[in-house]
């Protein structure tokens, strides 16, 4: 990598930079291939049982048929005492389509178990590079579908289930909330896209500030475009499933709620994508933080940045999920 | 935070953590951040609440490790877990049971972050210890050889100083007076050694130039660029002295300086076989051995010093040219130096 003199790029806010210096070499800005067993390691979440019989959430791990039929491991996190009639949300993780665990980042929307009574459906689904596209979208829709014809069971109203995912989890989400629009599958009602990892051509001027430097740079996000799509990255024959930006149509979409950091490469394609929904009519909030880096709210939620952004996106999902 | 500081030492034990929290707060009072954001940070370092308060006029805040406000009277505390941040403000942890490894650095690094935002810390370099105005140039002459008498320093001996990122692995650590200094490269962990010091080992680490106590400023520059100049895992460690007025001359060079020589190395960087036959015509005496430590024979070397003498427009082997290449060998890693960038993987798998 090159050390590029002269980028203009906002600054980070100080209170997350003072956090970067605790973390300082854990999580590298820039991902290559050689590093990937490095951060499957590094990212892998901690164990979490502690964590839910703490704030009273069941969990029930099950085995439902993925993409070609082959089972994945989901988890459905519950709140106590709920019985039917809750809402649903299917949750993608983030990690750069190469890394983390159904359990990454996850206490942000654990909120959503305890406060609104969401019934939380989270899925390990494969990773690339073994598993290179089609496999995460199709093996996230797989579960949408189980999700949605197993609403019953589960205890979730029909007409209230919602996809949200995180970077890589984000684009993921608007993947399926395009795939079940075309296929006429399971009617969703909204899509939460944090900080989504949307568009694999990398030719955004926000890409370009972000060179080994923040987390998550342009060379990471090469990596991980590179393992889902291999030689067909940036090219003309790539699903908009896989990368939404992609889409030309972006009418008939359930209601969306994005977020992105100002200081991110991911800054102009988030913008680009919800300007898109408005101009087709659509239904989009998007919020842009200044000074954030990329999943600055996972990695320092008590800060000034991270808490409005968890308190909007909260806001939000209260409003389309909330009794 | 108090998880990732945990995850951290499992991956890396050596990691100086205290280090890490006191780089925090140092970047806390840079950007100005307020009482509450201090608190917020305290609380997750510590991972259990944090407070202040204030006598005139009566203020407490407190403030939980997620960042949230918490009501009330705070419990009854042990007096360590409690500092003065000056007259009539005091800080305190909100720690059940034993103090954890980081509680008396978190504590201290607040309540002196507090007293600053409170206006109550000396004015000028106020937010600046011994170490980071005894390497800053800018600092008057008379201020510097006080912070290096306060830092127990002889104004009469002579040292160097050794800089290392936070993420460093120490396998020896030496002794001196260390503390982290923020950099235009982030912030870096300095110590001060004397002279002649006792081998340590870590990765990366650059020793600076001996210099008196008050030009420990370009010892600081030059252990800088020794840093950078470091290609862990086999050459983690270097001391300026092997480059000597080299280093001297980097130390004070703007990095985006007009070079042609440097650009045209560029140029000979590109070729797979460039650095490395550049490096071992700059190790050794001839071509013949240069050949024999490039692993190739003569003939092609003689052939690669051609290609190289028409890239930069000199012959690298004779008069200055040898002292031109070897210059513009050192600018041209400079300029790519990723020590600072990256850490040391695979810990930890």
């Amino acid at each position: 990598m090159t050390r590029v003199t002269n980028v203009v790029r906002p600054e980070f806010d100080p209170e997350l930079k003072a956090g970067l210096a605790i973390v300082g070499g854990m999580f590298p800005p820039t991902i290559t291939p050689d590093l990937i067993d490095f951060m499957r390691v590094s990212y892998a979440s901690a164990p979490l049982d502690d964590l839910l019989a703490e704030r009273g959430i069941g969990r029930v791990d099950l085995e439902v048929p993925g993409h070609e039929g082959t089972a994945l491991a989901v988890s459905v996190l519950r709140p106590a005492g709920a019985t039917s009639g809750r809402p649903g949300v299917l949750y993608a993780h983030s990690g750069g389509l190469m890394f983390g665990d159904r359990f990454s980042g996850i206490d942000l929307v654990l909120d959503w178990v305890d406060r609104l009574g969401v019934v939380m459906v989270t899925v390990e689904y494969r990773l690339a590079p073994e598993f290179p596209d089609p496999y995460p979208r199709e093996d996230m829709y797989a579960a949408l579908e189980w999700t949605a014809s197993h609403c019953e069971d589960l205890g979730i109203r029909s007409d209230r289930l919602l996809v949200a995912g995180a970077s890589a989890g984000g684009g993921l989400a608007a993947g399926l909330a395009l795939a079940a629009r075309d296929r006429g599958g399971p009617r969703l009602c909204g899509q939460v896209l944090d900080y989504p990892m949307l568009d694999d051509r990398g030719t955004t001027a926000s890409t370009g500030q972000f060179d080994g430097i923040g987390v998550w740079d342009r060379v990471s996000n090469e990596t991980g475009w590179g393992a889902l799509l291999g030689a067909q990255r940036g090219g003309d024959q790539v699903s908009p499933y896989a990368a939404p930006s992609r889409a030309d149509d972006l009418s008939g979409l359930p209601p969306a709620f994005i977020d992105v950091g100002a200081a991110e490469i991911f800054r102009d394609e988030a913008i680009d994508y919800a300007d898109a929904i408005w101009r087709a009519g659509g239904n989009a909030e998007l919020h842009v933080w200044a000074g954030a880096f990329h999943a600055c709210d996972i990695f320092a939620p008590h800060t000034a940045v991270g808490r409005s952004m968890i308190q909007a996106r909260d806001t939000w999902v209260e409003k389309i999920l909330g009794d | 935070m108090q998880e990732l500081l945990g995850r951290i030492a499992r991956l890396d034990p050596s990691a100086s953590l205290g280090l890490r929290v006191i780089a925090c707060f140092d970047e806390l009072v840079v950007g100005n951040v307020n009482t509450r954001g201090l608190l917020a940070a305290a609380a997750s370092l510590a991972g259990c609440s944090a407070g202040f308060r204030q006598e005139h006029p009566r203020r407490v805040l407190r403030v939980s490790p997620r960042g949230s406000v918490v009501d009330g009277d705070p419990p009854e505390l042990d007096a360590e877990f409690m500092a003065p941040a000056s007259d009539g403000l005091v800080v305190w942890l909100e720690r059940e049971g034993e103090a954890l490894p980081n509680d008396a650095i978190t504590l201290e690094r607040l309540a002196l972050a507090v007293r600053i935002r409170h206006g109550r810390g000396r004015r000028d370099h106020d937010n600046r210890r011994h170490l980071g105005l005894l390497t800053d140039l800018d600092v008057a002459a008379e201020e510097r050889i006080a912070a290096a008498v306060a830092l127990g320093l002889s104004a009469t001996g002579r040292y160097r100083v050794a800089a290392a990122p936070l993420f460093a692995v120490w396998v020896r650590h030496p002794d001196g007076p260390e503390d982290v200094i923020p950099t235009r490269h982030g912030p870096i962990h300095a110590i001060v050694l004397p002279e002649s010091y006792d081998a340590f080992e870590a990765s990366p680490c650059g020793v600076g130039m001996v210099s008196s106590v008050d030009e420990l400023h370009h010892s600081f520059r030059t252990a800088m660029v020794a840093l950078r100049l470091c290609a862990p895992p086999d050459d983690g460690l270097v001391c300026a002295d092997v480059y000597g007025g080299l280093i001297d001359m980097l130390a004070d060079t703007p990095e985006d300086a007009h070079q042609p020589d440097v650009a045209r190395m560029d140029d000979v960087a590109k070729h797979p076989w460039g650095l490395t036959t550049v490096a071992a015509i700059l190790a050794t005496q001839s071509v013949r051995e240069a050949a024999r430590r490039a692993g190739v024979h003569h003939s092609t070397l003689s052939t690669r010093v051609d290609v190289i003498s028409a890239a930069l427009g000199f012959d690298p082997l004779d008069g200055f040219g040898r002292a031109r290449l070897g210059l513009a060998y050192l600018s041209h890693r400079l300029r790519r130096s990723k020590v600072l960038d990256l850490p040391a993987p695979p810990f930890g798998t």
